[in-house]
Parts: C-alpha cells; structure tokens; sequence
C-alpha cells in the first residue's frame, strides 16, 4: 500500500514518523486484510440501474446486428476459401499448370542453344589457346637450344685458348731461364689519365 | 656435384724480396716457385716490375728494408695449399711481404658510396 516516493509527484506527509519519509497516494491504498472505514461500514453497493424496456430492444438490436456481422464474416471467410481451392485444385489450376509447363520448356530449350553456342565459342577459343601454347613452347625450346649452344661454343672457345696459352706457362726446365727474362725485363704498369681519357704512361720509378 | 672438388681458381702472388744482388734474387725467385710448384701449382708467368724503393719503411726479420724487388707471379692452384704457402713465404728471410689475390673472378659492380650531404644546423641546439 505505501511505496517509498522517488518522484515529488503527489507527495503529502501522512504519519510522518521524525525520520520524514515521504509517501505517495496510490489507487487502492487498503488492502486485503484492513478493516472497512467508519463512514463506509453500512454502505451498499447496488448494481446500475437499468430499464427492462430499454434493455430488450437493446438485446434484440444487437442480436440482429450480431447476426448479419457474422454471415457477412462467414460469407467472406467461404469466398477466400474457395477461391484458395480454386488456385490449388480447380480449373484455373490445370490451366496454369499446362502454362508453366510450357514455359519451363520453353526456357529449357532456349537454355540448351545458349549452352550449345557457348560450347562452340569456347572449344574454337581453347583450340586457339592450345595451339599457341604449343608453339610458344617450341619457341622457348628453340632459344633455349640456341643459348645452350651459345654458351658450348664459348666454353670450347675458352678451352681452346688455354690450351693455347698451355705453351707459355714456366716448367721446371725453362724456370731458370723465365727468371732471367724477367729480371732484364721490369714491367711498368703505372699510368696516369686525364678527364679527356689520354692515358699516359711516362711514370719513372724512383 | 664433383667437379666442383677439382676446380683450380687463378691467383696471382704479388712478392717483396729484399734488395740483393742478382743471383741471390734469382736463387729466391727459383727456390719459390718451386716450392709453388712441389704443392700442385701450375705456374702461368713471371714478371718483374723492377726494384724501387718501397712506399714506406717495412721492417721484417729484424731488418729494416727501404728499397725491395717487386715480382708478380700468377699461378692455377687448389684452394687448400695456399695457408701453407704464405706460412712458409712469411718465414722465408729473403721476402719482405707476400701478397696473395685471387684473379679469376670479375667483381660485380658495387654501389657507389657517396659522402653524405651536409646536415642543416638549422634546429636550436639540444638543452641538456
């Protein structure tokens, strides 16, 4: 019955104990177990009064009423019902079906060309493809082949040379006469070179 | 792969010898190379560049030597002797520095260093 205020809303202090908690009028403030108020103990509570006459063209009124509302309810929930019926087994149904049946084969030739056609275009377009891949790898071959020579050819031709300069190399026989050509002949590597790029070799060792 | 075991790079031996006289050079020069050649060397060419003074005084052998023999020597050998041989022409007294190269192989070209532009002093100095 009491609740505890926590808006100002309707607020009066009944019973204020010193603590001043502050309390809220709720409907229905008694309850169940509290003894009925003073000036309400020989109170009578009487249902409205009503006029008998009133009453029966009220009852019949509404009866009628009642009546034609639901035929009319009844009357559309059978229309609904049968026209539901129609879509799914009736005449119209068997209609439709032959229509949509001949659409559906309609489409699925219409499909089967396109697939046909396509089919056509991409086995000339993976011919093609395969043909070229086929010849750009004989091309790679064939670069491959002719680098692979190149590099032989020069291989040998290094190979050759060295055995050209085998003949110069020193052996224990000409070491002794090698050591003397070199000591009568001193090299000079030395050179110097301006920006033009006249090299000049006139270095005197000191 | 095998052959990888038996590849001769070339290297050229670049050799200080003391300033002698002709025959003591030419017994160094033939002592040597033959010591190049009892270890599997093969021997390509010997050059001389002369003797000349040296760019700085070497000391070596408890010798100080201001004048040297500069002699070039490029040779195919195994990779595996070469400690041993500058071993050995480090204690030879008649050689004042050897120098050991490895010619075969063309160097990449390396990229170039620049000097690094100079910084803006432009901030105020940190305060500490």
């Amino acid at each position: 019955m009491f609740q505890v205020a926590r808006s100002p809303a309707a607020l009066f202090r009944l019973l204020t104990p010193r603590g001043g908690v502050l309390v809220e009028a709720v409907r229905g403030r008694k309850s169940r177990n509290d003894p009925k108020a003073k000036s309400k103990v020989d109170r009578v509570k009487l249902p409205p009064p009503i006029d008998p006459e009133e009453m029966v063209v009220l009852k019949e009124r509404y009866r009628e009423y009642d009546l034609i509302v639901r035929a009319l309810r009844a009357e559309f929930r059978e229309e609904v019902m049968r026209r539901r019926y129609e879509e799914q087994v009736g005449s119209r149904a068997e209609e439709r079906a032959k229509r949509e049946a001949e659409e559906h084969r309609a489409l699925m030739e219409w499909n089967d060309r396109e697939n046909l056609r396509l089919r056509q275009l991409r086995e000339v377009r993976v011919q093609k493809q395969v043909e070229e891949e086929a010849k750009r790898r004989a091309e790679e071959i064939l670069l491959h082949e002719e680098r692979r020579q190149c590099v032989l050819k020069e291989k040998e031709q290094e190979i050759l040379q060295l055995q050209e300069d085998v003949k110069t190399f020193i052996t224990p026989e000409n070491l002794e006469q090698r050591i003397e050509e070199a000591l009568d002949n001193p090299k000079n590597y030395n050179f110097a070179i301006d920006k033009e790029g006249r090299v000049v070799k006139r270095t005197v060792l000191p | 792969m095998d052959a990888a075991q038996f590849v001769m790079p070339r290297y050229e031996l670049t050799l200080i010898l003391k300033a002698m006289q002709r025959p003591e050079t030419v017994a160094t020069l033939k002592r040597t190379v033959e010591t190049l050649m009892e270890r599997g060397a093969v021997v390509r060419a010997l050059e001389s560049l002369g003797e000349r003074a040296l760019p700085y005084k070497i000391s070596k052998h408890n010798v100080r030597h201001t004048r040297g023999g500069y002699f070039l020597i490029d040779f195919y050998s195994s990779a595996k002797i070469l400690p041993t041989l500058l071993d050995h022409l480090k204690r030879d007294v008649d050689v004042v520095r050897p120098t050991l190269l490895r010619t075969d192989k063309e160097m990449g070209s390396a990229p170039y260093c620049f000097p690094e532009p100079p910084k803006n002093k432009d901030t105020l100095p940190r305060r500490r």
